[in-house]
């Protein structure tokens, strides 16, 4: 924190907000195109989850869920691991704890932190085959860990519809959690704050993942940086030569930090059934993996950033939702903004080519084309 | 009027580095003319220059007597200039024919490449110039010697008139070597010109007319070849005595405390690299190898260190075979390692300098304590090391990029001197750095020396392994081919003749002083 | 019993007729990632593009009644979309991973969003009245009594599918374009000094690779379906990634790869006829992916260590357990 206003992290902060800045104009553009109320619809998009306590809800809860994925992806890629098996790990994650919740014959007591092990267990398995192959036999861990995932969703499916199915209904789902496997409300159980309580459990279901959420990033946060595995890990992702050469075991290392950040993508998992769907449904986990990895390149890799721009993404997602539910403009629009975000926070060169462009002393921009700005 | 001239020639790059300061340079039509210099010198640069790949800072280039400037290799090629690189430029799973062509194939109809034509090509200027090639060959898959051999007539094909060669026989075995100067002889009676870069004195005076020398960015003076002494002109390289001037304390050697036996290594492409190296490491000796690199020194400091898996053998430290350890294993039995490529293994330039200091003990009380790790020890740490070692940098949480390659190497340094070493692997330990980092470094080296350590330098400048060996080994092709007790008494000629594989001594000679 | 009703179904000339189309749109994004690769750009938005060629295919093709309009439309659409990549990357120092999936997100929300802003439908576009490619009937060769089945009457993207490795390998192998290509990824140091623009030669790889994903995707929306529905590519242009990785580099073994992953996924198709629960044999492709890529690791460490081996045994009596090992 004390070197906040070094001239990198003003130029890094600098290079977010453009590229947020440009993403939502883009948005905004493209909604101009589309729709027949542009203004309401954007309005909506941007102002739309502060506008009723449940949607307000809806923005908290979502962000939790992009919390823990966002922690996720940021371990792996602190090993220079393109390991993205999340939204795979996610949702058998929901599944396990689903069903443990559902069936598990046992007090709540139990059955809850048994659901959320069920989920850690289920999710950090899923994980070992990608990351051994990649570790061991050098095999493209990106390539696998989609694989896993397209398999993980067909499993989900199968399991869902042959075992779990709810008969009569319309729709693909399970049974409804019950009521005592439910996470309940924040906020705490004090005399003066019932008023509050009553209004956020009538109108969200904004849980105590709250604080799970907070320790997840102060857990992910002291792993990396004051932990020695977090120091292999991201020597590891600094300089693999380096770190084999310095002593670190790295297959090792690439092994667990793909098996840690599972133990996380689990808590998302979790918190989508025994929180947010408090079922296990067809499509409950869509699009949320890429969005994990959207909040890592967000936050540089860094778990303190990473509750910061949940929030944000999780805003545009409740925003989308409002969107399409007042005007003609669908949900997906969300994705395009975010797609043209992380294109332009990757940029690497992004300032530099528009510092380029503007600049008319033509000593510095002979040289910003040769150097490299970091 | 020569057919090439540089004048006033300056290069400073973005860091301060002045590389090459106010060269004057000429060559003349048809000669061979010899560029030496040190390490540093600034001879690769004037080249890089000359070639297009770099540009002048200052000065101009005359070709003909037509000033020309280039912004690529592109217009150095239009200009009938030719390199050949030390560092192959070709593509391994091309074809000789193919690599030769590349870039400006010849077509069938002006369509679709003539393969054929690439063929005839390769075997017209093969035969012209005496460089034996072989046209349909792999690239991946024949020798060094014939791998140059491409690269001469890649430039050939483009009709270069000018060939740059940069240090051509680093690489070469003596036999390789000879058919080189023949073919460069050739070359020149067909009317071109050769500059040639090299350290090798013995060649310079084998092979060329005239030789400039360079120090320090600098030309020294160009003189007719036949006009000096291969001592003359090491002088005028090195500005003093041709060794450097290292105080060295007597050696005090003490107990063994590494044996080597029977080591061998196959690489990933089935050559074998070690052919079963065998000797000893005593406390108190710095052991120097001299070798013509690529004759495995590389791969027998990786094989040491336990970053490539040997084929068979034994490597003993205290008893105990280490052969095949882990790095982390052999690191805990002391053994400290100066890696060859600074960039690859011996740091992580994104990281902090204070967290490249720490990759081999940031498990290890007090920087950790049980679950978490102690960062104001880190910070302790890394300030002793960077005031004991006088590295130059303002915060120590700065990342390594941001040094100098001298400072960087002298972390790369502090931290491995600082393990407290039983045994010491420097390899290639002041290559690419300045004066003044080169001289403290070496003068580190023989101070743990003296202090008890055993030390094994493997370089590639013979003058750095004579200067600072107590005892020297030869290696040539993955053997040990000679030893020699005493470092002051060899020569450079003797240990020359064993690195190039024309003499060795026996096992049993060996054995007695191994 | 079950086995039996399986193998009458995979020897039937409809099984094996089935498993070239089926082959179609995996050998697409295949070659197009094999061109990227090649050339040292992997294109990772192959699955992105994909759906952007399904999507402009049928629109176009809706919109003007002209169904080779929306071919070229489609492949247009492409190149466009690959070019996004290719600035990104080339232009803008964007990691080539993150641009794929960045693009690839852009397609798969955007593909939907269009669909709604354009029609009002999220999941398909059943109500249009898209058009699809004619099927192509083989004079001669349609008579032959079981050969004729199997090769003639495919939609005409099969056909430009095959017919395209052919194109790939005189590309790579014979044009100077596709050598330079190839240089460039093998070493780009060594092309700069000889001229080669390495950032041009790039750029047109990865259009290229747009113009075969686009492809890929119309064979889906404009041959093997009617209709372009979200998320339609379901997967393939990972499958071509993967297949590039264990083909070499080189068009033929990529081929092998590629048919290897239709295969499976027809036999998907066939033995979810059976009472086997679709979704699990829906993943076999998935599943082959990874083990093809398991198999092909080990395979080459093996080639390593046989050949330490046989040095180790000329050297030593014994053969000491290091040579046994990587």
């Amino acid at each position: 924190m004390k070197k906040f206003f070094d001239s990198n992290n003003v130029r890094s902060a600098l290079r977010i907000i453009l590229a947020l800045t440009i993403g939502l104009t883009f948005g905004f553009i493209i909604t101009l195109l589309v729709s027949d109320d542009p203004i309401k619809a954007y309005t909506a998009f941007l102002t739309g989850p502060l506008s009723q306590l449940n949607r307000i809800g809806d923005w908290l809860e979502e962000s939790l869920t992009l919390i823990f994925l966002g922690l996720a992806v940021t371990i792996v890629f602190n090993a220079k691991q393109f390991y993205i098996g999340l939204e795979g790990q996610m949702i058998l994650s929901a599944l396990a704890s689903g069903t443990v919740a559902l069936y598990l014959p046992v007090d709540p007591i139990i059955r809850v932190p048994a659901a959320f092990l069920a989920g850690m267990t289920v999710s950090v398995l899923w994980a070992v085959v990608p990351a051994v192959l990649k570790a061991y036999l050098g095999a493209s861990e990106l390539v696998t860990s989609l694989m896993f995932n397209s398999i993980a969703l067909r499993l989900f499916e199968y399991i869902l519809r042959t075992y779990l199915q709810l008969p009569h209904v319309n729709g693909i789902m399970s049974e409804r959690v019950p009521e005592d496997a439910r996470l309940t409300t924040f906020i705490p159980n004090l005399p003066f704050l019932q008023e509050t309580r009553e209004a956020w459990t009538k109108a969200t279901s904004v849980s105590w993942m709250v604080y799970v959420a907070l320790g997840a990033v102060l857990l992910a946060y002291l792993l990396l940086y004051k932990t020695k595995f977090g120091y292999e890990i991201r020597a590891v992702g600094a300089n693999a030569k380096f770190a084999k050469y310095g002593g670190i075991n790295v297959n090792r290392t690439i092994v667990s930090s793909i098996l840690v950040s599972g133990i996380f993508a689990a808590l998302a998992g979790t918190h989508l059934v025994l929180a947010i769907t408090q079922r296990v449904v067809q499509g409950m986990a869509f699009g949320f993996g890429f969005e994990g990895i959207n909040i890592a390149i967000l936050t540089g890799n860094n778990p303190l950033g990473v509750p910061i721009a949940s929030l944000f993404y999780g805003y545009l997602r409740a925003g989308s939702d409002v969107m399409e539910r007042v005007s003609d403009v669908s949900r997906e629009l969300v994705f395009v903004v975010q797609a043209a975000v992380l294109l332009l926070l990757t940029a690497e060169r992004l300032l530099p080519v528009v510092q380029q462009v503007v600049t008319t002393d033509e000593e510095e921009a002979a040289h910003l084309k040769k150097g490299s700005v970091k | 009027m020569p057919l090439i001239e540089m004048k006033n020639i300056s290069k400073i790059y973005d860091n301060g580095v002045v590389a090459n300061d106010h060269v004057n340079f000429s060559v003349e039509k048809g000669e061979i003319h010899a560029l030496v210099g040190e390490n540093g010198a600034g001879k690769s640069t004037l080249m890089k220059i000359l070639y297009g790949i770099e540009q002048p800072t200052e000065g101009q280039i005359i070709i003909n007597g037509k000033e020309v400037s280039f912004r690529s290799s592109l217009d150095a090629i239009d200009e009938k200039i030719g390199m050949v690189h030390q560092n192959f430029m070709l593509i391994p799973s091309f074809s000789v024919a193919d690599n030769i062509v590349l870039g400006n194939e010849p077509l069938q109809n002006n369509k679709l490449i003539d393969k054929k034509r690439s063929v005839e090509i390769t075997q017209e200027l093969s035969k012209t110039y005496g460089l034996n090639v072989i046209p349909e060959a792999i690239v991946d898959s024949i020798n060094v010697g014939m791998r140059q051999r491409v690269e001469i007539i890649k430039m050939l094909y483009r009709e270069a008139e000018i060939l740059i060669m940069d240090e051509p026989t680093a690489v070469l075995t003596p036999q390789e070597t000879q058919d080189l100067f023949s073919a460069i002889h050739k070359l020149v009676d067909q009317g071109k010109t050769v500059i040639f870069i090299t350290h090798k004195l013995r060649e310079v005076k084998e092979i060329s007319d005239r030789v400039t020398v360079m120090r320090l960015g600098k030309v020294i003076g160009t003189v007719d070849t036949k006009d000096v002494t291969r001592e003359q002109i090491a002088n005028m390289m090195v500005g003093r005595e041709v060794f450097l001037d290292i105080k060295k304390p007597d050696i005090n050697r003490g107990e063994k405390r590494m044996e080597i036996k029977d080591l061998t290594y196959v690489s990933e492409t089935g050559t074998p690299v070690l052919r079963g190296v065998d000797f000893n490491l005593y406390s108190g000796e710095i052991l120097g190898i001299a070798g013509v690199e690529g004759n495995g020194q590389t791969e027998l400091v990786e094989v040491i260190t336990g970053l490539k898996r040997a084929t068979g053998g034994e490597i003993k430290v205290h008893e105990k075979n280490i052969l095949n350890h882990t790095p982390r294993e052999i690191r805990m039995m002391k053994v400290a390692h100066i890696p060859e490529d600074r960039l690859t293994n011996g740091v992580a330039v994104n990281a902090s300098i204070e967290e490249n200091l720490i990759v081999d003990r940031y498990f290890k009380k007090p920087l950790n304590k049980g679950l978490l790790m102690d960062y104001k020890e880190v910070d302790k740490h890394s300030n002793a090391l960077i005031k004991q070692f006088s590295i130059k940098t303002p915060d120590g949480k700065l990342p390594v990029s941001s040094l100098s390659g001298g400072n960087m190497q002298k972390v790369v340094v502090a931290r491995e001197l600082s393990s407290d070493p039983y045994v010491l692997i420097a390899s290639q330990p002041t290559r690419g750095i300045d004066v003044g980092a080169t001289e403290y470094i070496r003068e580190q080296l023989v101070q743990y020396r003296t202090d008890g350590v055993a030390v094994l330098l493997v370089s590639a400048d013979l003058g750095e392994v004579m200067s600072l060996s107590d005892r020297i080994v030869t290696l040539y092709e993955g053997k040990i081919t000679g030893v020699f007790p005493d470092a002051s008494k060899a020569t450079e000629e003797e240990l020359g003749l064993y690195m190039l594989g024309l003499k060795e001594q026996t096992p049993e000679e060996m054995e007695k002083v191994l | 019993m079950t086995i039996d009703l399986v193998l009458r179904g995979i020897f039937s000339t409809f099984f094996l007729a089935s498993v070239l189309r089926i082959c179609t749109p995996i050998i697409f994004p295949s070659m197009g990632g094999l061109v990227a690769a090649a050339a040292g750009v992997s294109n990772m938005a192959l699955e992105g593009i994909m759906l952007w060629g399904a999507f402009t295919g049928v629109f176009v093709s809706a919109n003007t009644g002209n169904v080779w309009l929306a071919v070229l439309a489609g492949c247009l659409a492409g190149i466009l979309v690959a070019m996004l990549l290719a600035v990104a990357h080339l232009r803008f120092g964007s990691d080539r991973f993150l641009a794929g999936l960045a693009v690839n997100l852009f397609s798969s929300g955007g593909t939907v969003f269009l669909m709604f802003s354009l029609i009002g439908e999220k999941g398909n576009t059943s109500t249009l009245a898209s058009l699809s490619v004619p099927n192509v009937v083989i004079p001669f060769i349609h008579d032959i009594p079981i050969l004729g089945q199997i090769l003639s009457g495919h939609p005409v993207f099969t056909y430009i599918a095959f017919f395209s490795v052919w194109v790939i390998y005189i590309l790579m192998y014979r044009t100077r374009l596709g050598v330079h290509m190839r240089a460039v990824g093998e070493n780009p140091a060594a092309a700069t000094t000889l001229g080669i623009n390495v950032h041009r030669v790039q750029y047109i790889a990865l259009a290229i690779s747009g113009l075969f994903a686009a492809m890929g995707g119309m064979s889906l929306s404009m041959a093997y379906l009617q209709m372009f529905q979200r998320e339609m590519a379901a997967g393939r242009g990972w499958i071509g990634i993967a297949a590039v990785n264990l083909g070499a580099l080189r068009p033929i073994p990529t081929l092998i790869a590629a048919m290897i992953f239709g295969f499976a996924d027809a036999l998907a198709n066939q033995l979810g006829s059976l009472k086997i629960p679709t979704q699990l044999v829906q993943s076999i492709p998935f599943l082959t992916t990874v083990i093809g890529m398991a198999v092909y690791s080990i395979q080459q460490r093996r080639v390593a260590i046989e050949r330490r081996k046989k040095y180790a045994s000329e050297h030593y009596d014994e053969m000491p357990e290091e040579a046994t090992q990587l």
